[in-house]
Formats: structure tokens, sequence, C-alpha cells
């Protein structure tokens, strides 16, 4: 009886708490939303449309007025019920049987959303004119007509080109699965949650993943040209680097939506945790991990052929060379090459995919 | 001779629900202890006590001459490997043959690289068989365990619990996912191993039909608290009650 008294105690007094929060994570929402619109309204309405400058300078003071003004609308209107933010929070109650539409926040909402569509066009530079324009159809002319009449010549060189990508993702595959299988346990929060320490290495690794992911394998491409020379072997770093970040967080979700049942079985034996994971946790994730693994390989081969753009080796090189010499009807046989191994993979993998299931 | 004993136990989780205050009970060896009570009323929770799958938050576990409360690393996993468990899942490994089911019960006193690699002698899978025999699934031994059934699989997972040459055996509710009749096969496999092999026995169950057959103790649990300790038949309709719950009506299970 004490118990449930206490509880509900608690949670009398964290009741206000809670929504004294919300509605401060309300406002802010607001101060964002009317800052970001007084700024792109002068931005784009004032400084192009109506002084139509050409060259549009930054600095610093316009976004801080415009924070100042967003602030202080928002607080004006947290007030009322025309606030986003509190609609977000479901601190306001929307009235049953009325449509959405009539609500001021949402209606607010949709404002925003058409001012970022209209900024959106306008910084895009999305130009109708340029599109359906003579010299801009003649030039689509010519290049289509070059890439649908490929030069069969290169294509012997074209195959060993590829063939050469072909390789390279499948190295980088295979040497970053035993990497990932191993990072992959100590980034599982089920079984790195138990003490400080190993929360700390979990977070860490997360986080480090999450960064080598967030990275590009076109700019690791880069990097590692400058490293180790342009070719194959940097263009398999960058591919070897991403898939090891990629199939880790993949994995660890893996190892995260096992059953407990067999874990906690093993650990009653009085195993080993060595044996616990062999045990209890591999023999659930092995079909799981070979499904991903042939995935990821169909992704590098396709990410190969582009990392071959900045200098990684095989067909994306190639291509890049041509393209820099206009020579359309090469490019055109490249193209085709490209298309044909990457449909071929994509094929393939969903296939053996299927029947792991 | 008391083989297992809880002094004070009490286990709060980190939610903040008390699943025991207070308990205090011991076990004989040779015993056949059936623990009872309602869903949620900690008998799952002190199985889980004994083993330390949980820990205690206060009290004492004596096992033999050992404090299993107070035991870490290789010390505790060399007490649990003595205490059998079975589980109302099952948990047997899935896409695992049988008989490699069977000889995960070996894993302590395994060598960890040659348990990696499978390598388990010749002694230990002449055992390991020698247990699905008891249990009456030798024929099995060969078969993917996912693919048996479910007093199959909780047969399994007894032979399993019988290699790791248990002093107790602990089984949370082993019945409760299972039929009317797979459910006598099995508690019948339990009092064979606690009369043959005298493998003391401390077992959840939510049928008191079954625990009038196969209990010679009983203790029944009501809010994480000890509300009876006796012989099964002294349980009459006042008893049921206090454990159950006014509105309980006892079912049967033929």
């Amino acid at each position: 009886m004490d118990n449930t008294m206490s509880t509900e105690q608690q949670l009398a007094q964290t009741m206000p708490v809670k929504r004294y929060q919300a509605s401060i994570k309300a406002w802010c929402i607001d101060v964002l939303l009317w800052s970001y619109s007084f700024l792109v309204l002068y931005k784009l309405g004032y400084q192009s449309w109506w002084l139509d400058l050409r060259h549009i300078d930054f600095s610093w003071s316009e976004p801080l007025y415009s924070l100042l003004l967003g602030g202080l609308i928002a607080s004006v209107l947290s007030y009322t019920k025309a606030s986003v933010g509190k609609a977000c929070y479901g601190l306001i109650a929307f009235e049953e049987g009325r449509s959405l539409f009539r609500a001021a926040s949402v209606r607010l909402g949709l404002l925003f959303l058409l001012l970022t569509f209209i900024a959106g066009l306008q910084v895009s530079q999305v130009s109708m004119r340029e599109f359906f324009s003579d010299s801009g159809l003649a030039g689509a002319q010519r290049i289509f007509t070059a890439l649908l009449n490929p030069n069969f010549a290169i294509l012997e060189e074209a195959l060993f080109a590829a063939v050469e990508t072909v390789y390279m993702a499948f190295i980088a595959t295979a040497l970053a699965i035993p990497v990932a299988f191993v990072l992959a346990f100590f980034a599982a929060r089920n079984l790195m949650k138990h003490s400080a320490l190993s929360f700390a290495i979990y977070a860490v690794l997360r986080f480090l993943m999450n960064l080598t992911r967030s990275i590009e394998p076109l700019v690791w491409a880069i990097i590692f040209s400058v490293w180790v020379g342009i070719g194959p072997f940097s263009g398999m770093l960058a591919l070897f680097l991403h898939s090891v970040a990629s199939l880790t967080k993949l994995y660890s979700e893996q190892i995260e939506a096992i059953q407990d049942g067999p874990v906690e079985a093993m650990t009653a034996t009085g195993a080993h945790p060595i044996q616990i994971i062999w045990y209890g946790v591999v023999p659930q994730i092995v079909l799981p991990y070979l499904s991903y693994t042939i995935y990821r390989w169909d992704i590098n081969v396709r990410m190969a052929t582009v990392i071959g753009l900045v200098g990684g080796g095989g067909i994306g090189t190639m291509l890049m060379q041509y393209q820099g010499l206009a020579r359309w009807n090469d490019v055109g046989m490249l193209v085709i090459v490209i298309a044909a191994i990457v449909w071929l993979m994509d094929y393939a993998s969903a296939k053996i995919r299927a029947h792991l299931k | 001779m008391t083989l297992l004993r809880g002094e004070n136990l009490c286990k709060t989780y980190p939610n903040g629900t008390q699943a025991l205050s207070q308990i205090n009970f011991s076990v004989e060896e040779g015993e056949f202890l059936v623990v009872i009570g309602l869903s949620g009323s900690g008998k799952s929770t002190l199985l889980r006590c004994i083993n330390q799958l949980h820990p205690i938050n206060s009290g004492a576990i004596h096992f033999e001459q050992q404090r299993l409360d107070q035991l870490h690393g290789r010390a505790l996993r060399q007490q649990r490997s003595r205490i059998g468990m079975i589980f109302q899942q099952f948990n047997l490994i899935p896409r695992k043959s049988v008989l490699t089911n069977v000889l995960a019960g070996a894993l302590a006193s395994t060598p960890i690289w040659k348990s990696l690699l499978g390598l388990y002698s010749k002694k230990q899978q002449q055992q390991a068989l020698a247990y699905l025999r008891i249990v009456g699934l030798e024929h099995k031994a060969y078969v993917r365990a996912d693919n048996l059934s479910g007093g199959q699989q909780q047969r399994v997972a007894i032979a399993r619990a019988l290699m790791q040459n248990p002093k107790i055996l602990l089984a949370d509710e082993p019945v409760a996912s299972l039929d009317p009749s797979t459910s006598h096969s099995v508690m019948k496999y339990l009092q064979k191993i606690n009369r043959e092999l005298g493998v003391t026995v401390i077992c959840n169950l939510h049928f008191l039909s079954l625990v009038r057959t196969y209990a010679s103790r009983v203790l029944a649990l009501k809010d994480g608290k000890i509300v009876y300790q006796g012989a099964p038949e002294d349980i009459d309709e006042q008893w049921f009650k206090t454990i159950y719950g006014e509105e309980a009506v006892e079912v049967s299970i033929n």
C-alpha cells in the first residue's frame, strides 16, 4: 500500500516538471522556425528578388537579428495556440471532429514548409528556360547519340577494368568481415550494458563507427589516394573502412535482436562468457550475417565504380579518363558495362539472400 | 542433509519492482520441492537468484559449504555447473543438433578452445547419448533441435541439464507451454531423475493437480513473500484462496 502511495505522489510531482520541460522544448522549436523564416525572407525575398543582387554576401549579424526577432515572436505566440512546437509536444488539444487544417499551428507548419520549398527552388537554380534551350537540347542530342552508339573496340579493355572493380569490392568486403565480426560484439548494447567500463567501450565504438560511416567512401578514397597513391588499393581501403563501419552496425543490431533464452541457458550451465557467445549468440546470427555480407558486397561493387572516378582504380577511373577526353562513344560502352555488372550483382545477391531466409 | 538454504533473500529490480522480500527456505537432499504462486509472485526470480542469473540485493544463499551470492567469475561458474536449469521456453540453441545441445551442458568442464571447435571427448559424447536415452530421445540425436515438438525440446533441455551432472535441478515452469498429456510426460521424466538419479529438484508450477502428484513439499509465494510451506496434501480450500486470491477456482489437469 505504501508503495503505491509514494509512486502516485512521485507522479504528481514529476508531471508539472515534464510539462515545463516540454514547453521549453516547444519554445526552442518555435524560435528556430521563426528565425529561420526571417532569415530566408530577408535573403531571398529582400536581397535576391527585391534588390536583385547577383552576389549575396553573408554576415553574422543577419542570423543574429533573425534569432532575436524569432525569439520575440515565439515568446508572444507561446501564449496562443499558434505554435508548431507546442503542437509537436502535444501541449495543444486538437478539437475532435474539426479538420486538422483549420488549426492555426498546422497552418503555420504548412507555411514554413511552403517557404522552404520556394527557397529550395531558388537555391537549386531550377530553370525551365535552360532545360529547354536550343543549345542545351543540341548538347543532349549529341551526348545521347554518342552514348547509344557505344564503341565496341574498347569492350575488352572495359571488361578487364570491370574485373578489377569486382575484385576490389570483393577483397574490401572479405577483409571487413572478420574485423566487423569482432567489433560487433563490442557494439551491441545488450552485451555491453552490464558494467560501466564495457558501456564506455560500447559508446566510444558506436561514435567512431557512426563518424566513419557518415564520411562518404568517395571522401575516404580521396584521403587514401594521397596516402597510398592513386589506384585500386586506395579504392579498396576506402571501401574496406566504410564496410567495417556499416557491417559492425548491421551485425550489432542483429546481436541486439537475439532471443535471450539460449544466452540465459548457457549462462546457467556455468559456461565461460566466450562459450556463451559462441553457443548462445552466434547460432542465432549466422544467417542474417551472411545475408548482410552479400548485400554489402553488392553495394561495394556499385560504390567501387563511383570511387574509380576519384582515382580509386577499376572501371570508374577509365570512365573519368574518357569523359575528360570527351570520347562519348567510349563512355557509352563503359556505362553499358557498368550497368551490366551492377544488374548482375544485384540479381545474384537478391537470389542468394532469398534462399538464405 | 540440507543442500540449499536461502536466508532473508531480498531482490528489487532496477525499475523498482520488489520481487522478493525476506525469503527464508531450505532444501533437503533428494527433495522434489515445488514452488507455486500467481504470475508475478516471484517464483521465477527466486529460481534465478539461486544460481545467480539475477544477483540478490541482500541475504545469503548457502549451497553445500559455499555462499553462492559471494562468488564471482570462475568460482561462480564452477558452482553454477553443479546446478542444472530448465526453462518454460526450453531455450535450446537453434539450428544445432540435439546432440550438440546436450553437449552444451558440459561447457563448464570443457576447455574453451575445444568447445569452440566442437571437440568433445568420446566419453562426453557417450554420456550425452546416455542422457538422451534416459529422456527417450536417443534416436533424435542428429536432428535439428528446433525441428522437435515442445515436449521433446523440453526433454532435450533435461538431458542438457543432466549433462552438467547436477546436484540440483531448477525447473522454471517447465510445462507451462505444453499441452496436458505432454506436461505429464515431462513431469514424469523430472520425477524419474529425482528418484533414480537422486537429483534434488526445485520446480515452479501453476497447476495444483500436478503439484499434488509430483511434489514432496510445497512452498507458496505471494507478492514476493512465502505464505505457505508444507506437504502438498495439506493445501485445502482455505490455503488455496490465500495463495491465489478469493476469486480463484481450482482447475485440474489430467
